[in-house]
């Protein structure tokens, strides 16, 4: 409910210093992005225009491009399975611990860490056994040796081992949203729901799932544009390696700038990222008003 | 045990240990174990993540206290004989910590500062004043959160040429700013929207300009969600190094994060010194966030629920 | 104010000409003394009137972007040392180092290109790596400054031709080094092998006894995937029968289908396949994967002769040799090596102190012989220096190296030095790609003509 009419000038001076800089920073350089999406150019020597040439290669001739969308998109689904997961320990903890906040920060700490400390950890992890990595440790110590792989450089795995990697660092961050809106979701409510006779997950059936609606949508959308971009885990692990098999759009896009020197082909990759986020987030909102509707 | 199913208490939420003395007199022993069963899964279903999520500062600060030998040797849960402090002095020594430590609070701090005051203004006119374009700002900061920062840097490169301010500070705080905002803008104005407007109302009619409202009751109510924002930001800036890298050359205005790549890329002499340049990066980071960690969980998505 | 004006106009026009006829006497440190004492003299707020501006007193920046992180390395002690002495003896300048690793650099040392802010000493690759930006005009011609000081008489002759464009020099390498395979000796005999390989069929066996006896055959981190890439290179060196392959491809002469390359595909493969190099290479980067080798975990690491003086720094120091990559199905010369003409510095065409930086970077490369050469690291410089390794304590590797260095007949550019940049990234991860899956050699060759074509 808005209440405050208030002058256009008071307007202003509340919004324009944030939108200008955003505009600016963020926003015009993405637009020029668009427009060098369309030239012949390596970034350095003077451009040609060139239509649409650079998103028919991409379309039609790139053999890196469809399938780094395809993992893409893979991250993104990956992500947002384990939501609905943080959701059911976000109300267990609710019911079983009194004070889960000091779990769920416990939970956070891969979230704060950074990318480089991430990803030197979990390569030791999925090292080969000959460099001591410990997953395949642990395979051979159980006896499954045949379990054994070089899980980051073998084309068909190493996408999934970094899917996991990113689950096991979101996982606290995707935890501590869905918690604090089980939390804030008023006792009354339960307590009703108790002298009607509903209690424990037939409650959590008209009671949370409606009302945590809002945040789990929340939750979607930042995974799905988390794995959209994600872009440093998968540089500082594999840099898209072995032969394209870990590149995602962002990645692609990166390499084809800086490295092959095709600046205005990565920026049409740029652009088309931007749309798929675009049309997914839209798709995310439409699926998530008509849910609303039907709980509600 | 099939039986059990309605006889589970009502409520069992929270207080286990009400729960407990409820039940001691119970005839129905069965019940009662299958509970201790129950919560007992329940626990190690909190446990385990406990272990794997905590695991790897831990193998952070084994790792920075090992010899060479002892990592390349590759046993994964060992504890190192001797403790290598020295791995820290010489990190320490080396690797101009200090310098970057102060240049990255001093980036981090400004740019909370603005991104807070600049986002809640923002969010403050989205979700309470009544305008026509509220709803197209809004969706223009939500697009935002989809552009990826690689693919602006070159842009960026040739607005800061332009500005003069190319290998400065303000050549980091204005991007880190800017690419903040619509995270925050997002969670203050999902927060500002349930705040009731009584409040406001009462001092409107007082007399209360809207910078008064705004300073002296919406900020402070907002204080949750804010800090929530500053975490969120703090994170992401902290850790941030590649426009870092690149707008930045001289030696004495480099942040920790690029120090920290750097650092580590070289992989040369000492691996414990990697490790303890890596802790000792981290180290800000974590203190504030198990110092600010309560507030995180009551500002995240504090009024998206409507009760 | 007029007359002081005019007075600090001839002081200057004075020191400048000191400075000048100091130069003319071709002695690097007389003109840098004679430009430091010229700054005691000169009054602080001088007109430009053509004259140089380092007579102005004010002080003066230059930025020289480089790629020595690492302490523990001789070349940032090196680079440390001359820009200290150089600062010392020039109070008025101040070289600010912008440090990054390789990669980092690359990067951003494109970013800037696009926005025509190239640092005033920035680092390149030869050949093709360097031309888009000297076609863009970005980077300033160094004739005039080799001529200072007999500074071209330093370099080897021919090196330099890699990194001029129509006549013109416009950078200076680190270094003119070739591949080497180093093996180490102690590794070698615990597998009972006598001697080193002179065929690829001797080394496939010898990669094949010592993967048997548990010691990784060969070194190298193929994250970066240049790594792999210069190995393959030098055998395809071999089955061409000589150099010139990629030369041959661009005139038009040869396809990336013809047999040579397809058969250099297939005897990399059954390197490969043979276990020669450790697992996960793909995920290891380039310097980790040194370090197999240098912490004494690997028998042989096959990458250029720049890595001596930093073997002879690691714990494997005393244990190692060093030999040229062996014939190919009794193809190819040993004594023709892959060439590595080093990275080279650059400046900027835009620097705001073209002269000073100019300056600064005749006496740093006229210098740097020398302090390499006292940091033990003077395998593989490009330029002369004198002195005899033996006498001044150079390791048995080191000279066992400059050996091979005395045999060289000729050879070939790496492939991201001959082909443009876009091409080369399509042979790399094409050849990252044989480290984790057996592929169709005529698909391989195949993919390289494509991406050849369709960046011509």
């Amino acid at each position: 409910m808005k209440v405050l009419k208030v002058p256009a000038r008071t307007i202003a001076v509340f919004v324009l210093p944030c939108l200008l800089l955003y505009v600016c920073l963020v926003f015009a350089p993405i637009l020029v992005s668009f427009y060098t999406g369309l030239l012949q150019w390596d970034g350095i020597t003077t451009a040609k225009f060139a239509g649409f040439a650079n998103f028919k290669d991409m379309f039609l001739h790139d053999p890196v491009f469809w399938p780094s969308v395809k993992r893409t998109l893979l991250y993104a689904v990956a992500s947002m399975v384990e939501i609905p997961f943080c959701l059911l320990m976000a109300i267990l903890l609710n019911r079983y611990v009194r004070k889960g906040n000091t779990l769920v920060s416990i939970y956070f700490t891969p979230v704060i860490l950074s990318v480089v400390i991430i990803g030197q950890l979990w390569k030791t992890i999925y090292d080969p056994v000959s460099m001591g990595g410990m997953l395949n440790g642990v395979l051979i110590f159980l006896g499954l040796d045949s379990w054994t792989h070089n899980w980051i450089t073998e084309p068909k795995i190493a996408m999934f081992a970094l899917y996991a990697v990113s689950l096991w660092q979101y996982f606290g961050y995707h935890l501590l949203i869905q918690y604090t809106g089980v939390q804030n979701i008023p006792d009354e409510l339960y307590e009703a729901a108790k002298i009607d006779g509903a209690d424990g997950f037939k409650a959590d059936r008209y009671i949370t799932f409606p009302l945590i609606i809002p945040i789990f949508k929340i939750s979607i959308v930042l995974a799905f544009i988390g794995s959209l971009q994600a872009f440093d885990l998968v540089m500082v692990m594999t840099a898209g390696g072995p032969a394209h098999a870990t590149d995602v759009i962002s990645t692609h896009m990166y390499n084809s700038s800086f490295l092959s020197f095709k600046y205005g082909y990565g920026s049409a990759i740029a652009s088309f990222l931007v749309i798929l986020c675009l049309v997914f987030t839209a798709g995310i909102n439409t699926i998530f008003n008509k849910l609303e509707k039907k709980f509600s | 045990m099939r039986n059990v199913k309605h006889k589970r208490p009502k409520r069992p939420y929270k207080d286990g240990k009400r729960l407990s003395e409820k039940y001691k007199n119970n005839v129905f022993r069965e019940t009662y174990t299958f509970l201790y069963f129950k919560k007992g899964f329940v626990y190690l279903l909190f446990a385990i993540p406990v272990v794997t999520q905590l695991y790897p500062l831990l193998w952070l600060m084994l790792y920075s206290l090992k010899t060479n030998e002892e990592i390349l040797g590759g046993s994964f849960f060992s504890f190192p004989k001797v403790f290598q402090w020295h791995n820290y002095s010489e990190a320490y020594k080396s690797g101009s910590y200090l310098k970057y430590l102060s240049n990255s609070v001093m980036v981090t701090g400004i740019t909370m500062v603005f991104v807070i005051l600049l986002s809640s203004m923002v969010a403050y006119a989205i979700s309470r004043f009544r305008w026509r374009y509220g709803n197209l700002v809004m969706t223009i900061f939500l697009m935002g959160m989809m552009i990826p920062m690689q693919a602006t840097l070159l842009p960026l490169m040739i607005i800061f040429k332009n500005m003069h301010i190319l290998n400065t500070h303000m050549s980091l705080i204005l991007p880190y700013v800017a690419f903040s905002t619509p995270i925050a803008v997002f969670i203050l104005s999902g927060f500002m929207k349930s705040i009731p407007h009584e409040i406001e109302e009462s001092a409107f009619i007082d007399g209360a300009s809207v910078y008064r409202i705004f300073r002296a009751i919406i900020l402070p109510v907002s204080v949750p969600p804010v800090m929530t924002v500053c975490i969120l930001t703090f994170i992401n800036i902290w850790n941030e190094y590649i426009l870092a890298a690149t707008f930045i050359s001289s030696e004495k205005l480099k942040t920790l994060p690029f120090g920290v790549y750097t650092f580590v890329s070289q992989y040369s002499v000492n691996y414990g010194n990697i490790g303890a340049f890596l802790v000792m990066g981290a180290l800000p980071v974590i203190l504030i966030y198990f110092f600010l960690s309560n507030q995180i969980t009551k500002g995240m998505v504090a009024g998206a629920v409507k009760g | 104010m007029v007359s002081k004006k005019m007075k600090a106009t001839s002081t200057i026009a004075l020191s400048a000409a000191l400075v000048l006829s100091m130069a003319a006497c071709g002695n690097s440190n007389n003109e840098s003394k004679g430009a430091t004492e010229s700054k005691g003299n000169t009054a602080t707020n001088a007109p430009d009137a053509g004259t140089p501006k380092t007579e102005n007193g004010k002080k003066v920046t230059i930025t020289f972007q480089n790629i020595y992180p690492d302490p523990a390395t001789p070349a940032y002690k090196m680079l440390h040392e001359l820009v200290d002495q150089y600062e010392k003896e020039n109070p008025n300048i101040h070289i600010e180092l912008d440090t990054l690793n390789t990669d980092q650099q690359k990067v951003k040392l494109k970013t800037q290109a696009a926005s025509k802010e190239v640092p005033d000493i920035t680092i390149v690759n030869p050949a093709a790596q360097m031309k888009p930006f000297v076609d863009a005009k970005l980077f300033a011609p160094l004739n005039d400054m080799l001529d200072q000081n007999g500074l071209k008489d330093t370099y080897q002759s021919g090196l330099l031709d890699y990194y001029s464009f129509d006549g013109n020099v416009y950078a200076l390498p680190d270094g003119n080094n070739i591949e080497v395979v180093y093996y180490n000796k102690e590794l070698f005999e615990q597998a009972g092998i006598k001697d080193t390989p002179k065929t690829f069929d001797e080394l496939l066996q010898d990669v094949k006894t010592l993967k048997a006896k548990g010691i990784t055959p060969i070194a190298i981190g193929e994250k970066d995937s240049w790594t792999g890439s210069f190995l393959f290179m030098n055998i395809l060196l071999r089955t061409n029968g000589g150099p010139g392959f990629l030369q041959d491809v661009l005139d038009g002469k040869k396809t990336f289908e013809d047999p040579a390359f397809v058969e250099a595909v297939d005897r990399f493969q059954d390197l490969v396949q043979a276990g020669a190099f450790p697992d996960g290479a793909t995920s290891i980067d380039a310097n980790a994967g040194g370090n197999i080798f240098k912490s004494g975990k690997a028998a042989m690491w096959v990458i250029g002769s720049w890595e001596t003086g930093a073997i002879d720094a690691s714990s494997v120091a005393g244990k190692t040799g060093a030999f040229q990559f062996p014939s190919v199905n009794g193809k190819g010369d040993p004594n023709e090596f892959m060439l590595a003409p080093g990275s080279a510095f650059a400046i900027s065409a835009n620097s705001e102190h073209l002269q000073e930086t100019k300056d600064f970077l005749n006496f740093f490369t006229l210098n740097y012989p020398k302090k390499q050469f006292e940091l033990k690291n003077a395998v593989g410089i490009g330029q002369k220096v004198d002195g005899d390794l033996k006498a001044a304590g150079y390791s048995d590797l080191a000279i066992n190296v400059s050996g091979l260095f005395n045999q060289v007949k000729g050879g070939d550019l790496a492939f991201d030095n001959t082909m443009n940049p876009a091409t080369a990234q399509v042979h790399l991860s094409s050849i990252q790609n044989l480290f984790v899956q057996k592929v169709d050699s005529a698909q391989v060759a195949k993919e390289h003509q494509t991406a050849f074509e369709a960046n011509k």
